[in-house]
C-alpha cells in the first residue's frame, strides 16, 4: 500500500526536477517577519496591526506572514540592531535612531523619501498625574517647582526621553515656561530645574510608566499614548497637555540588508506601506496615537502651541544643541542638585 | 604536562583573554581619549559614588558581619541553623530580585515606604537604598570568613580574661579581636570589591540619575546601549584595576588569617 503511493508521488512529479514546485498547487512558504520597534506602540502593533497584516496578506497573496516582535527603548533597539539584531522592519521613536542603522549600511534605500518621510505614526508629549491631579500640575513651569517628583527615561537608551527633552527645550525657547522666549540660557536654566526634579530615570518609555504606575513620582513626561493605553489597562491616572509641546513623530522603514538576507524584502516593504493605511491607522488611533497626517481624534485634547522638531531646527540641530556629550542636556543635568 | 598545559589554555581562554579584550578596546582610542572617557563628568560622578557606597556598605558589613559570626560560633541560640542560612540567602538570590525585594518593602506605595516618605526619608530609589541592597548582596563575606576563626578561639581565653576583672570591652579588644582582624579586613575587602561591582539590585532599587543615584556598572550599560563602547570600556577598565589591585590584597589577608590559626 504504502508502496502504491509512493509510486504515485513520484510519478506525479514534474519532468523539470524535483526543486520546481508546482506553480498552482502549493500555497507559497510560510513566512517570518522580524519587528524590532519601540515600547510604547507595543499594543498598536501586537494586538491589532500585526494580525490585521497577516489577514491581509494572507487574503492578498495566500502566504502565511507570522511576526517575531522585539521591543525595548528606541535608541537601544537601534543600537541592537546595528550589533546583529537581524530585524527585517524597524518602528522606532525618532529619525536619528533609523539614521543610525542607516549609518551602519543596513538600510539602503533612501527611507525618509517614501510618504510622510517616512513616518507612520504620532503624538504628543504630555503629563501624567495621578488621579485628579492633586499636586494641580498644568503647565511646565509647574514641573519645576521645588517637592515635585518627576519621572523621565535616559536620553542615552530612550527615544521618549529625547522627545521630553526637547519638548521642554522647545516650550522654554518658545516662550511657555514663565521665563522669557528665545534665550538659550534660560532654556538651559529652565531644563536643569526641571532635571532636578527628576526622581527615577528608566530605560524606555515603558519602564518609566511602570515605576509611575508603581506609585513612585507625581508626574512622568511621557508619550500622549502610553498614557491612553495605561488607562485603557485600568491604570488610574490622568494626563495634562501642557500650553506649549512637541509633535512626536515616528519613523518605519525595512532594513533592507537583513530582509535580504531572510528573502523577506517584499513582504516588509508591503508591511512598512500598510503601516500607513486608513486600516492601520485607525488602529493606531485605538491605541492612543494621532494620525500621521491630518488632525487629531476628536476625543484627543488640543494643542495651543504645537511645534515640531524642524520648528527647533531639525534633528541634527536639535542633536548638536542639546544631545552631543557636553551639549546642553548634559550641562543642565550636571548644573542642578 | 600536557594536562597542564590544557587547564592552562581553558582559563586563559576563559578569563585573561576576555580581560585582555576589555582593556584594548579601553585603550585603542588612545589614553587620552580613555582618560576623557573616565574624566567625564557623569562617569566620574558614577565612580566616585560606587566607590564612595561600597566603602559604606564595607564598614557596616565588616562590623555586623563580625557581630553575626561572634553570634553564631559563640551561642547555642535555639534558631542558630536558620539564622546561618539566612545569612548565606543573598548568595542564592538573583541580585536583581534581591533589587525587587527592597523596592516591594521600601517602594512608596507600600506601608513602609509611606510612613519613611512622611518624614522625608527616602529609601528606594535613593542613595539609602542602594547602600541597602550593597548590605544585602554582600552579608555573608564578612560573616563567612570571621566565622571559622572565631570557631578555632579557644574561649577559655575570653573567659579568663573575663574572671581576670577585664571589662566586657577590654576582653573583646584585647583577646578576641587581635586574632580575627585579618579575617575581618579580608571579608570587609571583599565587600567592597563585591560593591563596587555590584549592578543587578542596585540597576532595580536606584532611580540611576547622573551625578546623583547613577552607579559606575549602571553607567556602563548605559554607554553599552547609548552607543559609546569606547567609554563603556575605559569605565570597565577601571572597575577591572581596581579588582586587580583588591583580589591579592583579599587574598593575603586571608592567608594571613588562617596561618593565625594554630
Amino acid at each position: 500500500m504504502i508502496f502504491t503511493v509512493l509510486s504515485l508521488l513520484a510519478c506525479s512529479a514534474p519532468p523539470q526536477g524535483p526543486t520546481a514546485a508546482p506553480a498552482e498547487a502549493a500555497p507559497p512558504a510560510p513566512v517570518v517577519l522580524t519587528l524590532g520597534a519601540y515600547t510604547t506602540p507595543r499594543e498598536a502593533y501586537g494586538k491589532a496591526i500585526l494580525p490585521a497584516f497577516s489577514a491581509e496578506w494572507k487574503k492578498t497573496t495566500g502566504q502565511d506572514v507570522t511576526f517575531k516582535e522585539s521591543y525595548q527603548g528606541s535608541g537601544a533597539q537601534a543600537r541592537a540592531v546595528v550589533e546583529g539584531f537581524e530585524a527585517d522592519v524597524v518602528a522606532l521613536s525618532l529619525d536619528p535612531d533609523v539614521a543610525t542603522i542607516e549609518k551602519a549600511g543596513l538600510i539602503t534605500h533612501p527611507w525618509r523619501d517614501g510618504a510622510h518621510g517616512g513616518m507612520v505614526s504620532s503624538s504628543i508629549v504630555v503629563f501624567a498625574v495621578r488621579p485628579g491631579n492633586p499636586r494641580g500640575i498644568k503647565d511646565w513651569a509647574d514641573l519645576a517647582k521645588p517637592g515635585i517628583e518627576v519621572l523621565t527615561p535616559n536620553v542615552r537608551t530612550s527615544g521618549g526621553a529625547m522627545w521630553n527633552v526637547a519638548a521642554a527645550y522647545g516650550a522654554a525657547t518658545r516662550g511657555h515656561v514663565g521665563l522669557p522666549g528665545q534665550d538659550a540660557p534660560a532654556a538651559e536654566g529652565f531644563l536643569g530645574s526641571l532635571l532636578a526634579r527628576v526622581k527615577v530615570m528608566d530605560k524606555s518609555g515603558r519602564d518609566s510608566m511602570v515605576t509611575f504606575e508603581k506609585g513612585v513620582g507625581d508626574v512622568a513626561i511621557t508619550y500622549e499614548n502610553e498614557v491612553v493605553v495605561a488607562r485603557q489597562d485600568g491604570q488610574q491616572m490622568d494626563y495634562v497637555v501642557p500650553s506649549s509641546t512637541i509633535r512626536i513623530e515616528n519613523p518605519a522603514a525595512v532594513v533592507d540588508v537583513y530582509a535580504k538576507k531572510h528573502g523577506t524584502g517584499k513582504v516588509a516593504a508591503a508591511f512598512v506601506d500598510y503601516l500607513q493605511s486608513a486600516a492601520a491607522q485607525a488602529a493606531f488611533a485605538k491605541y492612543g496615537l494621532r494620525p500621521v497626517e491630518g488632525s487629531a481624534p476628536a476625543e484627543l485634547p488640543p494643542v495651543s502651541d504645537l511645534f515640531t522638531v524642524r520648528d527647533l531646527g531639525g534633528w541634527s540641530v536639535v542633536q548638536s544643541t542639546l544631545f552631543e556629550k557636553g551639549a546642553m542636556y548634559d550641562r543642565a543635568s550636571a548644573g542642578q542638585r | 604536562m600536557l594536562l597542564r598545559l590544557g587547564f592552562g589554555t581553558y582559563v586563559s581562554a576563559l578569563v585573561a583573554a576576555p580581560v585582555l579584550a576589555i582593556l584594548y578596546e579601553a585603550f585603542a582610542g588612545g589614553l587620552p581619549a580613555c582618560i576623557a572617557a573616565i574624566t567625564d563628568p557623569v562617569a566620574k560622578d558614577a565612580l566616585l559614588l560606587s566607590l564612595g557606597l561600597s566603602a559604606v556598605a564595607a564598614v557596616i558589613n565588616g562590623v555586623m558581619g563580625t557581630a553575626i559570626a561572634w553570634g553564631l560560633v559563640r551561642w547555642a541560640l535555639p534558631g542558630r541553623k536558620l539564622l546561618s542560612a539566612l545569612v548565606d540567602l543573598p548568595l542564592a538570590i538573583p541580585t536583581l530580585v534581591a533589587g525587587i525585594l527592597l523596592v516591594a518593602l521600601y517602594g512608596p506605595q507600600t506601608g513602609l515606604g509611606r510612613v519613611l516618605g512622611g518624614w522625608h526619608m527616602d529609601i528606594a530609589f535613593a542613595t539609602p537604598g542602594i547602600v541597602l541592597a550593597l548590605l544585602f548582596v554582600t552579608l555573608p563575606f564578612v560573616v563567612r570568613v570571621v566565622e571559622p576563626v572565631l570557631a578555632e578561639l579557644d574561649p577559655a581565653e575570653e573567659e579568663a580574661a573575663t574572671t581576670m576583672g577585664a571589662s566586657r570591652w577590654l576582653t573583646f579588644r584585647s583577646v578576641l579581636l587581635p586574632p580575627i582582624v585579618p579575617a575581618i579586613a579580608a571579608g570587609t575587602v571583599q565587600v567592597f570589591a563585591r560593591s563596587v561591582a555590584e549592578f543587578g539590585s542596585i540597576a532595580a532599587v536606584s532611580g540611576n540619575i547622573p551625578h546623583h543615584t547613577l552607579t559606575a556598572p549602571v553607567y556602563i550599560l548605559g554607554e553599552v546601549e547609548g552607543g559609546s563602547p569606547g567609554s563603556a570600556a575605559a569605565v570597565s577598565a577601571v572597575l577591572l584595576v581596581l579588582t586587580l589591585i583588591l583580589q591579592p590584597v583579599s587574598r593575603g589577608l586571608v592567608q594571613a588569617a588562617g596561618s593565625r590559626r594554630v
